[in-house]
């Protein structure tokens, strides 16, 4: 059956169980995907996903069950879950289904015409070709995709919500393999953007010449070295580290910035801004998942620590309002926090060059491997297998690769001495998309030879 | 969970365009969760994931689809759309659906789902309270009890039509110990294919402690100077170095297509003499055991590596079909949202002759990495990197004073050469292996190993 019956039957087995506090969570999701390898298709996917989480609160405490299938016994099923899982649940914390009433930004929805088959296997098809006619080193092996993404999230419950969101654009990604003197060389290029905004030859050339600057790589000597992290690096480490800015882990005290909100905890020339509405991102998001309106905010602000990330339960904790980043990583996950365009502000040190040139030496890194193995987002150490570029005279002169940069996160970020104008975006996953500029930490320790 | 009926409906619909192959993977899988976190029980997730994955192949090209429901109108709407994107001749084919039932090696007991929830908060509150009250520097603990019921069913167009229902049960503790403004975590999380009474292999007690424990530990660590050396590596969870090193690249998703540092390697020595690596399906009720792989093959037993000789691949259908070999029980899905490919199921290190004061007693100045973390490894050039989780540095033959912040990075076909001890005292652990057909529970092993040479990363 739809989704709108089965929410008939939800909220009819909810009203007859006398509950007054509830509320369904769906999304949706379809993905249509080309793959090529060597100069074929290898593989053409469509598919579509949908599932659904009822919440209520029961005896004071919130409790939520969840399914994928849409049948009546399944609409049943659900709300007597989540009424017993509610029972059994020892949170006492207030628990919250939101009232209508917030006033909704209304940003432009993301919503790119959906290509045809044909097209979406077109444009894999050419950048895997400009991918081979790059560079004649190019080898079997090497595979180009094209995707187009819909999502929707529609949240309704009994105080008067009833909202929907949704998001359609295409992704394209070239990840080619360089064969020189039998070693293999790899890189990935993904750019979303609407179809028509999706050039082979850029994507495929930039894939390419990533793959052929690391040729010859090789590792570095042992020692302390000063370390030029690019915009993607910079955003990573954010998104690795993002649990240092949740008011559900500070909280817990797994953060280390429980209870440090106006103290210094950056570098002077950090600032770091939490942004559902950036300009030209995919990321556009009018309300969160427990439905309360988002909002721009700073959370870091000229090394100042503004504000953590709050959704309605913790924020009630803190005796503070939500900051709208209620997040359910999956439709039936519990309620927790996420950031939307997350990004540390463009600084006043300029271009990569400059930076290069004030380094003098050093490491410009440009890839990490392991990051869930290598960092630890409890402790804020990291131990990164890592490769990029040896600095000298203020200048890249060789590829490097296979050491570790070791160091910790919440140290990381006082330690930073400068901050470029060139502010990068990784691609984005769910509701997040994290960015940052080029960056340089002086005197790090490096493990290589 | 679909009749024959429907299911061969499905199937003809899927091939009538050409195809040579078609399959129907369907699943229904119920997933409970406890959690507790600030001493108490947080939060129960509770779902029912339900729906179908449906490809076809044409030589090696495959076309696939999946959708969440189970009804034959969208099964057949969704074939439609998968044959309709290979543009082959139309043909009309039929299939016969015969049912070949494999048996089920693995006995549950008692089935999770079907247990009193108060029983199960019992056992997560005993292992919790063991962590919490280890030590008055344990500042917080985080306890889930994880139970599956993962119902398969595989149909396709050579007849085949087969089912099996995996049931899985694990316990994961995570204790933070904090002081003077640091934290340091440590974890434990047995896992078995089994039902409850995994806990009487298990007392969740031990299970709270021993998390407790290298979290308490590792707050009296200081951090390992960076360099190259000789590392003793723990049986258990250690045997993840050679699940990133060596087990990812011998699978064929990337041996197929050229993008592993083993390929075209087999009958060749590519480790140590000491080496012998196997990946195991058929062990009962382990971790990462199946009865039948997500293509319906039968699990089985393959020795990867006899004393450094490269012996087998993992292989799937249709990177079989690249590389002209049979698949081999070998391929693995989370469920009917991915395509399946060639993945581990349980893969060890198999026990040597070494003796493990021997192996301890051969550095004079090296590593000893207790307990590792997670790693991650990129098939094509073998580079890896892990995490040790607990170190200890070995000095002049003894285990010495515990240290925080180590990882291994190398490529995998130089540490495989370079295990130069094996010890006796092999077991596994439980590991979450991701990878393009999602996350699937596989088991990693060894006895103590010695890398004669390896590059720790460090402060």
């Amino acid at each position: 059956m739809k989704y709108n019956e089965f929410k008939e039957l939800v909220t009819a087995a909810a009203k007859a169980r006398g509950l007054e506090a509830y509320e369904l969570y769906c999304t949706e999701s379809e993905e249509v995907a080309a793959e090529v390898l060597y100069h074929e298709i290898s593989s053409f996917s469509t598919a579509a996903h949908t599932g659904a989480s009822f919440r209520c609160i029961h005896e004071g405490k919130i409790g939520s069950a969840a399914t994928e299938l849409f049948t009546a016994q399944e609409a049943e099923r659900i709300v007597e879950a989540a009424m017993e899982n509610a029972y059994f649940t020892e949170n006492t914390e207030s628990a919250f289904i939101h009232s209508s009433g917030d006033t909704y930004e209304n940003p432009d929805p993301v919503i790119t015409p959906q290509p045809s088959a044909a097209q979406l296997e077109e444009l894999a098809l050419a950048i895997q070709e400009k991918a081979y006619g790059c560079d004649s080193r190019v080898a079997d092996g090497s595979l180009s995709e094209a995707a187009f993404l819909r999502s929707s999230v529609s949240l309704s419950n009994s105080r008067g919500l009833d909202l929907t969101r949704s998001r359609a654009y295409c992704l394209a990604a070239c990840n080619p393999s360089v064969k020189e003197a039998g070693e293999l060389y790899d890189s990935i290029e993904i750019k979303a953007a609407a179809f028509q905004d999706l050039n082979p030859q850029d994507i495929a050339s930039k894939a390419v010449k990533d793959a052929v600057s690391t040729i010859g790589a090789d590792t570095v000597e042992s020692g302390r070295y000063h370390l030029i992290f690019s915009g993607k690096m910079t955003a990573t480490l954010l998104s690795t580290f993002f649990s240092a800015f949740s008011g559900v882990d500070a909280q817990r005290g797994l953060s280390l910035w429980g209870g440090k909100e106006g103290e210094t905890v950056a570098a002077p020339m950090v600032t770091i801004t939490d942004n559902p509405f950036l300009e030209g991102s995919m990321i556009q998001v009018p309300f969160d998942s427990e439905g309360v309106a988002t909002r721009c905010k700073n959370v870091i602000e000229n090394g100042r620590l503004v504000t953590l990330l709050h959704n309605l339960t913790t924020a009630a904790k803190a005796g503070i309002s939500s900051t709208g980043n209620g997040s359910r990583p999956g439709y039936a996950s519990a309620v927790t926090v996420a950031p939307y365009n997350f990004y540390m502000e463009k600084g006043g040190a300029g271009s990569r060059e400059d930076i290069l040139r004030e380094a003098g030496s050093g490491i410009y890194i440009t890839q990490f491997n392991g990051l869930h193995a290598g960092a630890n987002p409890i402790t804020g150490d990291f131990s990164l297998s890592s490769a990029g570029f040896l600095v000298e005279n203020g200048e890249l002169t060789r590829p490097v690769k296979n050491f570790t940069i070791s160091g910790n996160f919440y140290e990381l970020l006082k330690s930073i001495s400068l901050v470029g104008d060139d502010l990068e975006f990784q691609t984005p996953k769910g509701d997040s998309c994290f960015g940052a500029p080029t960056i340089l930490v002086k005197d790090m320790p490096v493990a290589g030879k | 969970m679909i009749s024959r009926k429907i299911l061969t409906e499905v199937l003809e619909k899927a091939l009538s365009t050409g195809a040579d192959f078609a399959e129907v993977y369907a699943e229904y899988t119920t997933e409970n969760n406890l959690f507790m976190v600030d001493n108490r029980l947080d939060s129960i997730t509770d779902r029912v994931i339900s729906g179908v994955g449906i490809r076809i192949l044409k030589g090696t090209r495959c076309v696939s689809g999946s959708c969440t429901s189970l009804e034959r109108s969208d099964l057949l709407a969704c074939a439609g759309r998968i044959a309709d994107a290979l543009d082959g001749v139309p043909e009309n084919r039929s299939v016969h659906l015969t049912e070949r039932l494999f048996g089920d090696i693995h006995p549950i007991r008692i089935v999770p789902q079907t247990a009193d929830t108060r029983t199960k908060i019992d056992l997560l509150k005993e292992g919790y309270a063991a962590a919490r009250d280890y030590h008055e520097d344990i500042a917080q603990v985080t306890a889930s009890l994880l139970s599956f019921d993962h119902q398969i069913l595989v149909a396709n167009s050579d007849g085949l039509y087969t089912q099996d229902r995996q049931i899985r049960t694990r316990m994961a503790v995570s204790a933070v110990a904090s002081k003077n403004g640091e934290n340091q975590n440590g974890s434990c999380a047995p896992g078995r294919r089994m039902g409850l009474e995994l806990f009487d292999l298990y007392a969740p007690a031990d299970i709270g402690r021993e998390a407790a424990r290298q979290a308490v530990t590792m707050l009296s660590a200081g951090y390992i100077k960076a360099g190259r050396m000789p590392v003793a590596i723990e049986n258990g969870f250690g045997g993840v170095i050679f699940h990133e090193a060596c087990g990812h690249s011998l699978e064929a998703s990337c041996v197929s297509i050229g993008q592993s540092q083993f390929c075209g390697k087999l009958g060749q020595k590519i480790a140590n003499e000491k080496v012998t690596a196997i990946d195991d399906g058929t062990i009962p009720n382990a971790w990462g055991s199946i009865n039948i792989d997500d293509e319906g093959t039968p699990a089985q037993r393959k020795v990867l590596i006899e004393n450094g000789i490269l012996k087998s691949y993992m292989i799937d259908k249709l990177n079989g079909r690249r590389m002209g070999m049979e698949a081999n029980g070998s391929s693995r899905r989370q469920g009917y949202q991915w395509d399946t490919t060639s993945r581990m199921t349980n893969t060890y290190i198999a026990a040597g002759t070494d003796k493990n004061e021997d192996i301890i007693k051969s550095i004079e100045y090296g590593l000893y990495a207790k307990k590792m973390g997670g790693g991650s490894v990129n098939p094509a050039t073998g580079s890896f990197n892990f995490a040790v989780n607990e170190g200890y540095i070995i000095r002049n033959g003894q285990i010495c004073e515990p240290v925080r912040g180590a990882s291994l990075i190398g490529k995998g076909s130089d540490i495989i050469m370079d295990i130069d001890m094996v010890g006796q005292n092999m077991e596994t652990a439980q590991g979450m292996c991701g990878a393009s057909s999602g996350s699937i529970p596989t088991d990693v092993g060894q006895p103590l190993i010695r890398v004669s040479s390896i590059t720790v990363g460090g402060r």
